[in-house]
């Protein structure tokens, strides 16, 4: 029988993706409090989003910083997890809407680990809603205005992360 | 008692059995071995008490060695769900193991906290009710947020990264694990980067973990580490009406793309 063999073999994507999110770590803020976020876009719907809430000239903070996935479903607990040890103030996840995925169901292994995630940092005392999961299509630029605007607002509101290493 | 080694001994003589993984009393002792055709007198030695041992996790590392074999594994209610849970990660296979219950005794139960002491057959020890101890959480859950962080920053603080919960627990198997990534969890670092070394730990557990509670019951530095796990228990049975270890073909909404999409599709 089969047994199971590099899950994670030493170099992989998973790899890439922490070396975009150490980027957070570089970033410091001048004057005060500045919320360091890190959005996970989907390839298919959000980033092309986002892409267009730039095209379209819409301003929203610049407290996210983007990460591209192929899927929301890409985002695995590990990425979450270790974006809290990081220091990230908070952590947003963005796919298509549930049935328009790219990959058929990608998108709802996103909307079956974020509840769980998000009950596991609540009980270790890290606020769930530091951790967000939002459905973004390619066609609302404004929408991922809004959403970006009102969530860096809302950790603004809520203060830094108890793990957020000082500067 | 006698059932039981009764129905070993003719299925060791009838070759359906190549082994039998068992407790045996040695020299004052309590151990784990494996009762074949050769050494069959050792079923007399033969124990079923209060000892405990992680038998699942020795029976799946006997398996990855020996994966031709038939093995009968005496077990307990726990143990039993451990083989389950390990029949579908694939690390078992079900039709070469023979299980024989057994009813564990109300102190053992009281021991492990343990609500099903107790396999679906029993072949040897009466039945008895479980245990329901759930007052760390609930007394957790009661606290504000920032006390619980504390909480759970102390306790986690004191781990020395014995990886002796991961070692141990029955449904943990991957040759290469997510607690030894060189970017989740730094090297070098004692205690390890927390909370993330037993987060990570936590969310795997979620959908699997039977809670047997051999993690707790080996750290060396007693961090109600079972606690969390069992949270994730809750948590797994709240939204998704799952529960891991009790059938073989209901699989995990995590691990499943199409278990579970009904509980997240009207968000």
């Amino acid at each position: 029988m089969q047994r199971l063999r590099n899950i994670q073999p030493k170099l992989s994507w998973d790899t890439v993706i922490y070396e975009d999110m150490a980027e957070i770590e570089k970033t410091s803020s001048v004057n005060g409090f500045e919320p360091k976020i890190i959005g996970f876009l989907c390839n298919w719907c959000s980033y092309a989003g986002a892409d267009l809430a730039g095209g379209s000239r819409k301003s929203y903070p610049t407290n996210v910083l983007p990460i591209r996935v192929m899927c929301s479903g890409r985002v695995s607990s590990h990425h979450v997890i270790k974006a809290f040890q990081m220091g990230a103030d908070g952590v947003l996840v963005t796919g298509c809407h549930l049935g328009e995925c790219h990959y058929m169901k990608g998108n709802y292994m996103a909307a079956k680990r974020v509840p769980v995630i998000q009950e596991l940092l609540g009980f270790i005392g890290i606020e769930p809603e530091r951790l967000r999961l939002e459905w973004v299509a390619a066609s609302e630029g404004e929408r991922f205005a809004s959403v970006v605007t009102e969530f860096s607002e809302k950790i603004r509101a809520m203060g830094p992360s108890p793990f957020r290493k000082s500067e | 008692m006698q059932e039981l080694k009764d129905k070993v001994t003719q299925a060791l003589k009838e070759q359906t059995l190549d082994g039998l993984l068992c407790l045996k009393s040695s020299g004052g002792y309590i151990l784990p071995c494996i009762v074949t055709s050769d050494n069959i007198a050792d079923l007399d030695s033969m124990v079923i008490g209060d000892e405990r041992y992680p038998i699942a996790t020795i029976l799946s590392a006997i398996v990855a060695k020996q994966p031709g074999k038939t093995i009968g594994v005496v077990v307990r209610g726990c143990e039993e769900k451990a083989i389950i849970e390990l029949i579908k990660s694939n690390q078992v296979d079900a039709n070469r193991i023979v299980q024989y219950g057994v009813a564990c005794s109300k102190e053992r139960a009281q021991l492990c906290s343990c609500e099903v002491p107790y396999p679906s057959e029993i072949l040897a020890g009466t039945k008895v009710e479980g245990v329901s101890d759930n007052q760390l959480l609930s007394k957790i859950e009661a606290m504000p947020s920032k006390d619980r962080l504390s909480f759970w920053m102390d306790q986690l603080g004191k781990c020395i990264k014995c990886y002796g919960c991961r070692n141990i627990c029955p449904v943990c198997f991957c040759e290469d694990c997510a607690m030894e990534h060189d970017d989740l969890v730094p090297t070098g670092l004692v205690p390890p980067s927390i909370p993330s070394f037993h987060l990570i730990k936590a969310i795997h557990m979620a959908g699997k973990c039977i809670d047997c509670g051999f993690c707790e019951q080996v750290c060396p530095m007693n961090i109600p580490i079972r606690t969390i796990y069992r949270k994730m228990g809750l948590v797994m049975k709240e939204v998704f009406d799952y529960e891991p270890g009790l059938s073989i073909d209901e699989r995990s909404p995590l691990g499943e793309l199409e278990k579970g999409l009904e509980a997240v599709a009207e968000k």
